[in-house]
Parts: structure tokens; sequence; C-alpha cells
């Protein structure tokens, strides 16, 4: 009896945890993957991955982090999986325009095509920066960089971005 | 002195960027002050960009999709896998002398990065539930004599197109990985060593082959193939 209650308390935690960080945690893999359907699929194998293993999360705090750890390689198996060579980004923007919609605010929607265009080295570290909160540190033991490395990424994913919305940057050219 | 371009390199690098190096060169830089406020507006489109809608709706009871089996695609998924499986299928008819030149390297490859993925089967020691154990040697309609060791960890894992089982078994060498892989076809027993799992794929007459793999770097081949050799005839094909 004892052991049905406790068990109930475990998965009430866990799933109210998961409902709590899903949200965040779809809209990473949706910009990890720029396909929404995939985006939840591997939602869905993360929280799987993560109730299975939920006794190595020994702090509730450091979950968000552990839950986009398992998201990623979640990712890379399923990107492994499907053995994916080439990238149409036109064809994923038209494919995601009910994502990337933005109810008649033509700069958000145009921002969210600039990010579709962005190369995934630049565009994973400034999602995990500017969506995720992570800093410096943070995105460079996640992604197994040095703290320069993710600093230029950063850079050149703005640089990027602000050419692609046809935002001028004299002086900044330096990195 | 902090210039323009350092000052822009920073701020473009991270915004929020609490150095005071930064706040002296903006309160004397009418060109920056300009910048940063435009900056701002950028960041505040990309932040918003970014917080694309999700549906409200409440998660999946994730404890019963667990229990079913875990790495299953679920029913949303179905249609692409069905497609990805054609394509598979065309693929594997166009490249498939290619793929029957070097069959080993890639069943390995593809070993080991399953492996990689479930870095949770490798933490516990305590038997698998016998009815899990049972409902996964079920699915791959097989049996386990009790010589293999205690199974620690049992799955019904997507596995190059099929569900195989995927068991961790505990050994005098530590925790061993099984992957039995009915439809891997294999000429001849192959070591590998690779990403820091030592293993070995073993064919098995009628019945495709036999991953094994262990993470003690300790451990030579002999010792892997012995635990391959008790694995094998451990398990009983009930097909």
């Amino acid at each position: 009896m004892n052991d049905v209650v406790g068990g109930n308390a475990k998965r009430a935690r866990f799933e109210s945890l998961c409902q709590a960080l899903r949200p965040d945690l779809l809209r990473f893999a949706f910009w990890l993957s720029r396909d929404r359907a995939l985006a939840e699929d591997v939602v869905q194998e993360t929280m799987v991955r993560a109730w299975k293993a939920q006794d190595s999360l020994l702090d509730e705090s450091a979950a968000k982090p552990w839950l986009l750890t398992i998201i990623r390689r979640e990712y890379a198996r399923t990107f492994e999986r499907k053995r994916l060579v080439t990238v149409d980004v036109d064809e994923l923007i038209a494919n995601e325009e009910p994502s990337l919609a933005a109810a008649g605010d033509q700069e958000l929607a145009d921002m969210r095509a600039a990010l579709f265009k962005l190369p995934d080295e630049y565009r994973e570290p400034l999602v995990m920066q500017v969506l995720m909160g992570y800093s410096t540190a943070e995105i460079a033991r996640e992604l197994g960089l040095s703290g320069p490395a993710v600093l230029t990424r950063l850079f050149r994913a703005r640089k990027q971005l602000r050419t692609l919305c046809g935002e001028d940057d004299p002086g900044s050219s330096s990195e | 002195m902090m210039d323009h371009s350092q000052y822009r390199t920073a701020v473009l690098t991270d915004p929020n960027d609490p150095d005071p190096k930064l706040r002296a060169h903006l309160e004397n830089c009418a060109q920056c002050r300009a910048f940063t406020a435009k900056l701002q507006g950028f960041e505040s489109n990309l932040a918003r960009a970014l917080r694309i809608d999700v549906p409200a709706a409440a998660p999946a009871d994730v404890a019963a999709l667990a229990s079913r089996r875990s790495p299953a695609r679920q029913p949303a998924a179905a249609a692409r896998w069905l497609a990805l499986a054609a394509s598979a299928l065309l693929g594997a008819v166009l490249v498939g002398t290619i793929w029957l030149a070097l069959p080993t390297r890639s069943l390995a490859a593809a070993v080991v990065a399953h492996m990689a993925g479930e870095p949770e089967a490798w933490t516990t020691e305590a038997a698998v539930p016998v009815p899990a154990l049972a409902a996964v040697l079920q699915n791959a309609k097989i049996r386990l004599m009790p010589q293999a060791g205690t199974v620690s960890y049992a799955s019904s894992c997507a596995f190059r197109g099929y569900v195989v089982p995927h068991l961790v078994v505990q050994s005098e060498s530590g925790p061993v990985t099984v992957m039995v892989l009915v439809h891997e076809t294999q000429a001849k027993t192959t070591q590998f060593d690779e990403q820091g799992y030592r293993g070995v794929i073993v064919p098995v007459k009628d019945h495709g082959a036999l991953a094994v793999l262990v993470k003690d770097p300790q451990a030579d081949a002999a010792t892997v193939a012995k635990i391959a050799q008790r694995v094998r005839e451990s398990i009983v094909w009930t097909r």
C-alpha cells in the first residue's frame, strides 16, 4: 500500500516537473530540429528516458539542464537514424509556417525565418543562451566546447541574424 | 581603453555582459549608446521569436509509456516511420553493394551509438522485475537461462528499423550489454573497440547476430569473447 502511495507521489511529482518544463523543452527541441512533429517526438522520448532514469536526478533544480542534455542526445539519435544529409531551408520554413507565424508581426516572422537559416552550430548556443538562460560556461560544458569557441559562435550567430534581418553592424566586424 | 569595435563585439556575444568596462565605454560613447538601443530592440524580438506557441495539452502518461517499451515511437510518428522505412528499403537496394562491403563497421558503430544514448542502462545493478524481463524476452521470442547472470536492464529498443532486446547483464567483469540482433546478417565474429566500449558481434546461425559490449577498458578481447560465449549459450530461441 505504501509502495503504491509512494509510486503515485513519485509519478505526480515527475509529471508536475515535466509539465512545468515541457514548453521550453519543446521550444528548444523545435529550434534544434526545425520540425515541430520531430520536436514533439524527441521531447516525448526524452520524458520516457527521464522517467526511467529519474533516480539519477538527485537535485530537482537541475532538472532542466538534465532534460536538455537528454533532448540533445535523443535528437542526435533520431538524426542518426534518419541520416539527413541535405536540408532545404526554404522548404523547412514552408513546412513549419504555422509555427513561425506571428499574427501580423512581420518583424517577428522575419526573425524566425532568419533563425531557421542560421547554421546549427550557431543557432544551438544562441537558443541555449536566450531561451534557456544558459551562461557561456554552461553552454561550453553542454556542447563540449571551449569558452572562447562559444563566444565566437554567439557573436557570429547574432551577426548573421542581424544581416539576415537587414540590420547593419558597422564597427563590429572583429571577433 | 575599450574601442567601438571591442564594445560591439562584446555586446553581440552577450548583451547582458556585466563587465564594468562595457558600462564605462557606453557612458562616454553616443554612437555605441545608439547601437545598444537598437540592439535591445533586436534582442527583444529575438527572445519573442524563440518563444513559439506550444500546445498547452496535458503531457502523456510518461510512466505508462515507459512501462510499455522505452524507445518506441508513438502513433503520431507512425506515418513518418513508415515513410522512413520505405526510404530505408529503397536506399538499401541502391547502396546494397557498398553496405555489404562494410557491414561490421556500420553495425558496430550503430550498436555503440545506441549504447551511448542509454547511459541509464549502466547505472543500476538491481535485477529487473521478472514480469518486465519476461515481456522484453517474449517480444524477441527468446528465453534466458539462469547462467546468463543477473539482468539489471531490459528494454525493447528500436534499432535499425527493428525492435530488439537490449539487456544489461551483471558479470564478474561488471555490467555487460547484450543486444540480440535477429535481423542482422553477420558473416563472422568481429571484435571492436569504439568510444570506450569493447565488444564483439557474433553470428548466430538462423538467428542473426549477438552484440556484446563492456565498458571496462581493462577487459581484453579474450574476456569479452568468453562473456559473449556464455551469453550466447544462455539464450534459448523459441522461434
